[in-house]
């Protein structure tokens, strides 16, 4: 579906009207719905005062003003039919000549007149964008499907000097509820006054706007300074066609859940008033989620918020998640092993049965919170990978037992003369390899342990080796080739995520150039370059079980993708910005994903669909961590806190307060008893996973209304903080046998 | 040429460091400011040059602002280009994620895309000729056919058939080789059809790849003895590429 320009707007509206049952947002088509017919859920299209005789002759207004357009892009033939169908006398067309006077001229009452033929075409044509080359760039609204958004542009509600008296009067009634109802109505405040200021912008008052947002951006919560200082560069039309996530802001609805008393408060308070031009902004822009019971507390409702969209609604986080692990596969352990031969040096008699896999479930039967085996189809266990499955299962043998008590050592691999240029890291799962991605868009990877990095013979040389022999995985590796470390080039931009394949033969990485690309740990080349985010990729990550990989950038989207297919599988779309983190759980059933818009949201594979929105960061989300057992994400954002969500519930656990700047890095130990965090302020955090977790168990659940009480018990949960010497941490990683692996670059 | 006024440059740049206070961005190397500078002095340039020619173009006298929201509308879709709005994203999703998820084969070895969303195929090809010797004192060379030359350099992996049956890649250094250039319209598949005229077409090649070595272009326009020469070279090489 392109955005074909001057294409068939009627279909195209048509096709907008019958997505909004699947899209979060509403595009508020108020114009179309006079076309249509269609019944526009809440305030009547066109919001603004009585509109009873407005019916007819904003229908005709609109009509012509479509036909126009159909006009400018000489389509004849539709402008034919759709006259002949509309009824329209030939000579409407010209003298509704393009009027590019400013909708809504003030003091008009209602909306009507801002929808007049001349000013629709006026938004829908007017070519000029934004003069300023500052952040934001964006297409002008040429593109057919902006259409509608731009007829669902911002009406007049009334005289724009008064909306200093509107507001103010809200604010007064606020101040004078009672104080339990006053912390769930203060709720308002903040996207009404955006809804505000955008739509005196939108309407080319330029100074009243400038007024109002003096008077008024102060009251606002602090942790909307940052959208409110973006907003406060805006100050005329052109600005506002630049900037994609307030057009995104604009017609998605800002959710707010408040209890039926103080809504009902609310509601009486503004009905009763004769112009009652915040009661229709409020029908408009913003959806209320009612529940019955007790309000909120403002601490509660302050854990919650900070999104760009409000918070989430009960019904996003209602779907089953099946976030148990897949059952591992029984394998055998050898008789022969080498461990047990370097401790029977006596001689001893060794005990011939074969050990089971005590690592699997010991049980037969399924966890009914685990996705079936066959839910998502996932590649078959080669025999290498049955091999390295036996190696992690001695390993963890070998594991240390973390606790409050037993706290890991960490070891920190800081990278030199790097001057700022590393963007990413991984390690492989047996900690024997890194990979760093860079700002001079190479990627190197390193070997940890002292066997160096060889590359596979050439194919003359292979054919001269004997294919029979037992070391012939030695025999491939080109020993002239022996080196420490090995540079990849092929990218064109910084490098902006890596990850390596579970097997150690692969290691993805994506970059600013929009390319996602695969590389081969065995010739060390480039295999194969995914073309389709078309922006900055951000993030990238391979499946637990390999195939399957997850990238997010800049075009608002994660992609799944399979390595043998030059097409994402799957797009999940939904954020309102940027996504810069993208997780798969340990069963590779579902995929995490954080993005500047401050939310997580959490999308099913087998379907694409979202099945869980998490709100409550107050700055982007830079890191996501799935617990080992699947049940809880952490993430970390700018704000420097930790949040700690339950999938199953869909609600949020705990915060973990400490960190005084961006959290870059987040992970679990192998078990899941303790949390590491790291950060940009040079630290790494250990929290007590297990006691934030364990202390939810016993909790009664009020998961009908969603309200969480969350306790102030950072503090307590943090087990030790450990300073590096000026390196900020980008990556955590806990060996197998539950060592942490820092790293970073120093700054100095 | 266009150079800012010592004054003047000293007011942008204030301006651009307010810019920065105001946008809430405490931290920033200095050079952050003159990038910023260089930035508007390009951006500002090239809207003034375009409006010039739409000015002119539409038989005006003086630029005007039409000229100049004409010319930035232009920019806008060329240079800064945006993601594409949120309702077409969930409407491609949305058919996107209708299909099922494709079974995976088993027992198929390293699971890459077709081969030509690879980037595993050689962007060259090499060949080793046997001379038959008519005139006295020709050695044998090498030739280095280049084909349709990427930007992008590739190292030869395991794929690379007619490198392995040529045996060791022979060194090219010191030695004198001709570089036959077929018509530029060519796949990266080593084993093609023969090339069919021995013209020199536009092939941009890399001087990089080829090397500091003495490079002698056969073409049929040079001369009439060379274009005899490599016309009978031409069919040799048929015939040697035809048993490779």
């Amino acid at each position: 579906m392109a955005a074909v320009q001057g294409g068939m707007v009627d279909e195209k509206e048509e096709v907008d009207i019958k997505t909004e049952p699947q899209s979060d947002g509403f595009v508020n088509t108020n114009a179309t719905d006079g076309r249509q017919l269609s019944p526009s859920p809440g305030s009547s299209s066109s919001a603004g005062s009585s509109k009873t005789a407005a019916g007819a002759p904003e229908d005709q207004q609109t009509l012509l003003a479509v036909l126009q357009f159909l006009r400018k892009n000489k389509l004849t033939e539709s402008v034919e039919i759709l006259r002949r169908e509309a009824g329209l006398p030939e000579d409407a067309l010209d003298s509704k000549g393009v009027d590019c006077g400013a909708p809504g001229s003030g003091g008009s009452a209602g909306g009507v007149d801002g929808l007049d033929a001349g000013s629709l075409l006026s938004r829908v044509t007017v070519s000029s964008s934004a003069g300023t080359p500052a952040p934001t760039k964006a297409a002008v609204a040429d593109d057919q499907p902006d259409v509608s958004v731009v007829l669902s542009a911002y009406s007049q509600q009334g005289d724009p000097a008064l909306y200093k008296v509107y507001y103010s009067d809200l604010k007064k009634f606020i101040e004078s509820v009672l104080d339990c109802h006053r912390a769930e109505l203060s709720q308002v405040f903040y996207p009404l006054f955006v809804h505000m200021y955008l739509e005196l912008v939108y309407n080319n008052h330029e100074s009243e706007a400038k007024a109002f947002f003096q008077k008024f951006s102060g009251d606002q919560e602090c942790y909307y300074e940052d959208d409110l200082r973006v907003l406060s560069s805006l100050t005329k039309k052109e600005h506002m066609r630049g900037n994609e996530t307030l057009l995104d802001f604009r017609t998605s609805k800002f959710v707010l859940r408040i209890s039926r008393d103080s809504y009902q408060l609310l509601k009486r308070h503004l009905q009763e008033r004769q112009n009652n031009q915040i009661w229709n902004i409020i029908q408009e822009h913003l959806y209320i989620d009612i529940f019955d019971g007790m309000p909120r507390s403002k601490s509660q409702i302050d854990a919650m918020s900070g999104s760009l969209a409000g918070e989430a609604k009960r019904e996003a986080n209602k779907a089953k998640v099946y976030y148990g692990l897949l059952k591992e596969p029984e394998i055998e352990l050898p008789l022969d092993d080498e461990d047990e031969e370097a401790e029977n040096e006596e001689g001893k008699p060794k005990k011939k049965k074969p050990k089971k896999d005590s690592m699997g479930s010991k049980s037969k039967k399924q966890d009914p919170n685990a996705p079936s085996q066959n839910r998502i189809p996932l590649p078959e266990l080669k025999d290498s990978d049955k091999l390295d499955k036996i190696m992690y299962m001695k390993e963890a043998t070998k594991r240390i037992r973390l606790g409050p008590e037993n706290l890991p050592s960490i070891c920190f691999y800081t990278f030199l003369n790097a001057y700022q240029g590393l963007t990413a890291v991984d390690f492989t799962d047996d900690s024997s390899l890194i990979a760093g991605g860079f700002a001079d868009s190479t990627v190197r990877v390193w070997s940890v342990t002292p066997k160096k990095l060889r590359k596979v013979k050439s194919a003359a040389d292979l054919n001269l080796i004997d294919k029979e022999s037992d070391d012939v995985l030695e025999r491939i590796m080109d020993e002239k080739t022996a080196s420490e470390s090995k540079v990849l080039y092929g990218h064109s931009g910084p490098v902006y995520g890596i990850s390596f394949s579970p097997d150690r033969n692969y290691l993805l990485s994506s970059s600013e150039d929009g390319t996602v690309r695969l590389w081969s740990l065995l010739t060390f080349t480039c295999l194969v370059g995914y073309k389709g985010h078309n922006y900055p990729v951000w993030d990238t990550q391979f499946s637990p079980y390999g195939y399957y990989f997850v990238s997010g950038g800049h075009d608002r989207v994660a992609r799944l993708w399979a390595t043998d297919h030059y097409q994402p599988l799957r797009i999940f779309a939904g954020h309102l910005a940027d996504v810069t983190c993208t997780r798969f759980h340990p069963n590779s059933n579902y995929v995490a994903t954080g993005s500047s818009d401050r939310t997580i949201r959490l999308w099913d594979v087998l379907t694409g669909n979202c099945v869980r929105i998490f709100t409550g960061h107050k700055g982007p989300i830079h890191t996501l961590a799935f617990s080992p057992n699947g049940k809880f994400l952490a993430s970390g954002a700018t704000d420097g806190r930790v949040l700690l969500w339950d999938i199953g519930h869909g609600l949020m656990v705990s915060e973990l307060k400490g960190h005084t700047d961006t959290i870059y890095a987040l992970r679990f130990s192998r078990d899941g008893e303790i949390l590491a965090s790291g950060s940009m302020d040079n630290t790494v955090r250990l929290w007590n996973a297990a006691k934030a977790f364990d202390d939810l168990e016993t909790d009664d659940f009020t998961a009908a209304t969603g309200h969480i009480h969350l306790q102030d018990n950072s503090p307590e949960l943090l087990l030790g903080t450990y300073m590096s010497k000026s390196t900020p941490v980008i990556h955590l990683h806990f060996t197998r046998r539950n060592l942490l692996l820092a790293a970073g670059s120093y700054a100095a | 040429m266009n150079v800012f006024h010592g004054a003047v440059l000293g007011t942008v740049l204030q301006v651009m460091i307010q810019i920065l206070k105001d946008m809430g961005i405490t931290e920033y190397e200095p050079r952050v400011i003159n990038q910023m500078l260089e930035f508007t002095y390009r951006y500002v340039t090239t809207i003034i040059e375009d409006a010039k020619i739409y000015a002119t173009h539409a038989k005006k006298s003086t630029v005007d602002a039409d000229d100049i929201k004409l010319a930035i509308q232009c920019r806008m879709d060329q240079s800064f280009t945006s993601p594409p709005p949120r309702d077409f994203l969930l409407e491609v999703a949305r058919q996107k994620n209708q299909t099922p998820l494709p079974l995976i084969k088993p027992y198929c070895g390293p699971r890459l895309p077709p081969d030509r969303y690879c980037l595993t195929a050689p962007n060259y090809r090499l060949k080793s000729i046997q001379k038959k010797v008519s005139s006295a004192g020709r050695i044998s060379v090498p030739r280095l056919s280049v084909g349709a030359v990427s930007s992008r350099p590739t190292t030869p992996t395991l794929g690379t058939p007619s490198a392995a049956k040529a045996g060791a890649p022979v060194s090219l250094t010191g030695q004198r080789f001709t570089v036959q250039i077929p018509p530029s319209s060519q796949t990266t598949v080593s084993k093609s059809t023969t090339p069919s005229t021995p013209a020199v077409s536009n092939v941009l090649i890399n001087p990089s790849l080829i090397g500091s070595k003495n490079i002698l272009i056969t073409t049929n326009m040079v001369s009439q003895s060379a274009a005899t020469d490599s016309l009978k070279r031409k069919h040799e090489d048929d015939d040697d590429y035809d048993t490779l």
